[in-house]
């Protein structure tokens, strides 16, 4: 309890000061004054400095031929070559390919229809209902992809699966769904939607509950109909938390859902389904082929960084407002 | 005052946290041992596949200690992922005494070619251990990585490969078991048209294919019909040279056999998708499909299962029928004749003393006692001999198939199986093994081996993975109609460029250095 108190009384007027010329002591002064805020950070540290920062010491087998029982020191340095195999090799622009539609998908398509179902949910005005749908719609989120690739598999399972035979009605041609390539992304699609959209909205919602109410009644006093209110004072008071949240996604462009897609695919779709992830997983995990999977991981990695300093560039560029 | 006593403890609870981590990644030598002191127990990975692994204490585990005369530890891992454990646990410190390898995967083989494991090849054949000299050099040949062996193989049969078809079907339609590819077809189409079950309805198939993984010469059903159409086992010798069975015209004979089953409706329409571990019996059950392709033991599988339904009529729904001739010749497709093999790695067995314990070791559990202990269980408990059969005790089957779902795989056999058979119920089971045994005996005859079998190219052991899953992929693609010929040559070529001529290349320096 004291510690809390402490923390209390020292970080009221912290705040508040204005910034006092620089001394050293004082500086001191702070650490010792925040001191309990700054060992509640030590978990912090210690958590990426164990999971994140340490095991990049590893990534270093992509520019050797890593033979475990040599060591990654006594192992023979190879350079650049792995990275040269994997760009010449033709998997690769399919590989590219194939991540980079999937993840315009979910970023252009998924991710858009979470604040459309957002945006929906906060015009509903009975609060029973409003709480019932939320309820309903989380759920998914907390199936695993195990579960969801089963029920699309019973779903859609050639000639038996209610959805199919209603498809197959409609078109008057029987198509396996699940094996069909063209048919993989939309399912792939479908599939994200219905686990991830509830659970996403969680946040728009927090956001739409502090729009300032005043501001619709001047509106609706004004004439604005629902759409205009929407328009013109909903989104752009969402925006900044949209901007957070679209750069963020990006971020996780490049992972794919690794369970998900390798659960899905099967030899007929597979010229559309592989993907980085489950390439690294085949060469890597299941050949042992380490420092080529090592070389495959990292490259996906660094595409990644630049699409969300990509991102956050733009961002800037016409809202100057980035996360960092 | 006491708040500031604690913040020393917080910072010891995080820093104590982060030289754990630390620390167990630094010890390499798991239980074996540094120094070369004598092993004191014996460590062993190995696949089950029962429902559950046994637990510590298990009578099987603590007969086979006292056979062994050392103390057993072992890591159980589910089959289904044991290929990416034993990469992932190459890849760490935690090595065991003794690993079960079931495939040579580039992280095992360039493990053991940098020193990783033991080359075992003169200790087994210097005869110190009776139990692990083969019975079949072939068979360890095949085993070996050119031609060192790496591991004590586990003997498996040779012929397995054969066709289960519902015999009531047959009686119905007047129809006999098909002896060439030729009868199959119209096998196929007779179970698809002409209402085998008599129920007037259209609502029967004949051949049932499970989705495959993305591999070539693996067994599968397609793999089976080329053998069958001649064009060899992986690897085919044309006048010294090897090439893959995929460049043969036989191969693309087979595949536009197969296409044909399958665009004239004879095959369930999800053998794309259709999941073979859990989904293959059903329809052969249920009376979907009639047809199966795939090992001798689905028959007496199925038949178990009619048996659970009905015991009896169960006699009258399975007929067994080995490889059959195809248009060019007649030929069998064989299993590689052992299923991985026991390695020893290096990180753990550190001296040639220890090596020698667990050579000792594992020769006693390759005798006859352990063998019963490993594929039979406890005598007088869940089974009896009964006539040089085991009779099993039906209450405690549940026991019986934890033992033969995890101990029998760290039985190696080499020298011989010794355990009992299975005492047959009924005659009809023992009509079913006898069809078997002689099925194993006329279809050994005509057995295309795997020419290439012990030969590991460099480009492969790389590349592999990938390189097969092109052919695979092209292979189902075509015969799903989704490509054409044209299609077909090019996944052929595309195998070639990104490595496969290579592989090609390398595996004919090897057969020439070997042969």
């Amino acid at each position: 309890m004291t510690a809390v108190v402490d923390v209390e009384q020292a970080g009221a007027p912290a705040p508040a000061a204005p910034p006092a010329p620089r001394r050293p002591h004082r500086r001191w002064a702070r650490v010792v004054r925040f001191r309990w805020l700054l060992v509640m950070l030590l978990p912090g540290i210690a958590y990426f400095v164990l999971f994140r920062i340490w095991p990049m010491w590893g990534a270093q087998i992509a520019f050797k031929n890593y033979v475990p029982f040599l060591g990654i020191q006594g192992s023979e340095w190879v350079g650049w070559e792995h990275f040269a195999d994997f760009f010449s090799n033709p998997d690769f622009p399919r590989l590219l390919g194939n991540t980079l539609i999937l993840a315009a998908l979910s970023l252009f398509v998924a991710f858009p229809l979470t604040i459309v179902l957002a945006l929906l949910l906060n015009e509903v005005r009975l609060s029973v209902l409003k709480r019932t749908v939320q309820t309903l719609v989380y759920i998914p989120h907390f199936l695993s992809w195990t579960v969801v690739v089963s029920l699309t598999a019973l779903l859609f399972a050639i000639g038996t699966g209610p959805l199919s035979s209603f498809l197959d009605g409609l078109t008057g041609t029987e198509t396996n769904y699940l094996a069909d390539p063209d048919w993989f992304r939309p399912l792939i699609l479908l599939q994200t939607v219905w686990k991830s959209t509830g659970w996403g909205t969680i946040i728009f919602l927090a956001a739409l509950a502090s729009v300032d109410q005043e501001q619709y009644e001047a509106a609706v006093i004004d004439g604005a109909g629902r759409w205009q209110r929407t328009w013109h004072i909903t989104l752009p008071a969402i925006r900044p938390t949209i901007i957070v949240m679209l750069i963020l996604q990006t971020g996780e462009i490049l992972n794919t859902g690794f369970e998900q897609i390798y659960l899905m695919s099967n030899a007929l779709n597979r010229t559309v389904a592989d993907v980085f992830d489950t390439y690294v997983y085949f060469t890597g995990i299941q050949q042992g082929a380490y420092s080529y999977s090592t070389a495959v991981g990292l490259s996906k990695a660094i595409v990644g960084l630049v699409l969300i300093f990509g991102t956050n560039w733009l961002a800037k560029r016409f809202n100057q407002q980035g996360i960092f | 005052m006491r708040t500031r006593r604690l913040a020393p403890l917080a910072l010891l609870a995080v820093g104590s946290l982060a030289l754990a981590a630390c620390g167990s990644g630094g010890s390499g030598d798991g239980d074996g041992g540094g120094g070369g002191e004598a092993l004191d127990s014996l460590s062993i990975m190995a696949p089950y596949f029962s429902t559950t692994p046994p637990e510590d204490d298990d009578p099987v585990g603590a007969k086979l200690e006292e056979v062994a005369g050392l103390g057993l530890d072992m890591q159980w891992v589910p089959n289904a992922e044991y290929g990416d454990r034993t990469n992932v646990v190459l890849a760490g410190d935690d090595i065991p005494d003794v690993m079960v390898i079931q495939q040579k995967s580039q992280g095992f083989v360039q493990t053991a070619e940098a020193g990783g494991f033991w080359d075992l090849t003169e200790y087994l054949a210097s005869g110190d251990y009776p139990n692990l000299v083969t019975e079949n050099p072939e068979v360890q040949e095949a085993s070996s990585v050119n031609g060192t062996v790496y591991g004590v193989y586990r003997a498996r049969d040779v012929v397995r490969t054969s066709l289960t078809i519902r015999k009531d079907w047959l009686k119905n339609l007047g129809l006999e078991e098909p002896t060439n590819t030729d009868e199959l077809m119209a096998l196929a189409k007779a179970f698809t048209e002409d209402d085998p079950d008599g129920n007037g309805k259209d609502d029967t198939y004949g051949m049932i294919i499970p989705a495959w993984g993305a591999s070539i010469g693996t067994g599968s059903p397609y793999d089976a019909i080329e053998a069958w159409f001649g064009a060899g086992n992986v690897w085919k010798d044309d006048g010294g040279q090897l090439i893959p069975s995929f460049t043969t015209p036989e191969w693309k004979q087979a595949l536009d056999y197969e296409k044909q089953l399958i665009a004239n409706g004879y095959v369930n329409k999800d053998y794309a998708t259709m999941d073979g571990s859990t989904q293959w019996n059903e329809p052969f059950l249920n009376g979907k499909g009639g047809i199966i392709i795939d090992v001798q033991s689905r028959a007496t599988q199925l038949a178990g299962l009619f048996k659970d339904k009905d015991p009896k009529t169960y006699d009258q729904y399975v007929a067994l029928q080995g490889n059959i001739a195809g248009p060019n010749g007649d030929f069998a497709l064989p299993t590689p004749g052992y299923s991985g093999f026991l390695a020893v790695p290096k990180a753990s067995v550190q001296t040639e003393d220890q090596l020698k314990q667990v050579l000792t070791a594992l020769d006693k559990l390759s005798s006859k006692d352990a063998q019963i202990l490993e594929n039979n269980g406890i005598e007088g408990d869940n089974f009896t001999v009964d006539g040089g059969f085991a009779d099993f005790d039906e209450s405690k089957q549940e026991y019986t198939d934890l033992v033969s779902g995890s101990w029998a795989q760290i039985g190696t056999n080499v020298a011989g199986y010794e355990a009992y058979k299975p005492k047959p119920d009924t005659e009809y089971d023992a009509e079913l093994e006898q069809e078997r045994v002689d099925l194993q005996a006329t279809d050994l005859e005509k057995a295309v081996f795997n020419p290439g079998a012990a030969l590991v190219s460099e480009t492969y052991m790389s590349n592999g993975v990938q390189l097969d899953q092109v052919i695979a992929d092209a292979r189902i693609q075509y015969i799903s109609g989704q490509i054409d010929e044209a299609g077909l040559d090019a996944a052929i070529k595309q195998w070639g460029a990104s490595g496969g001529d290579a592989v090609t290349a390398e595996m004919n320096e090897l057969y020439g250095q070997l042969g």
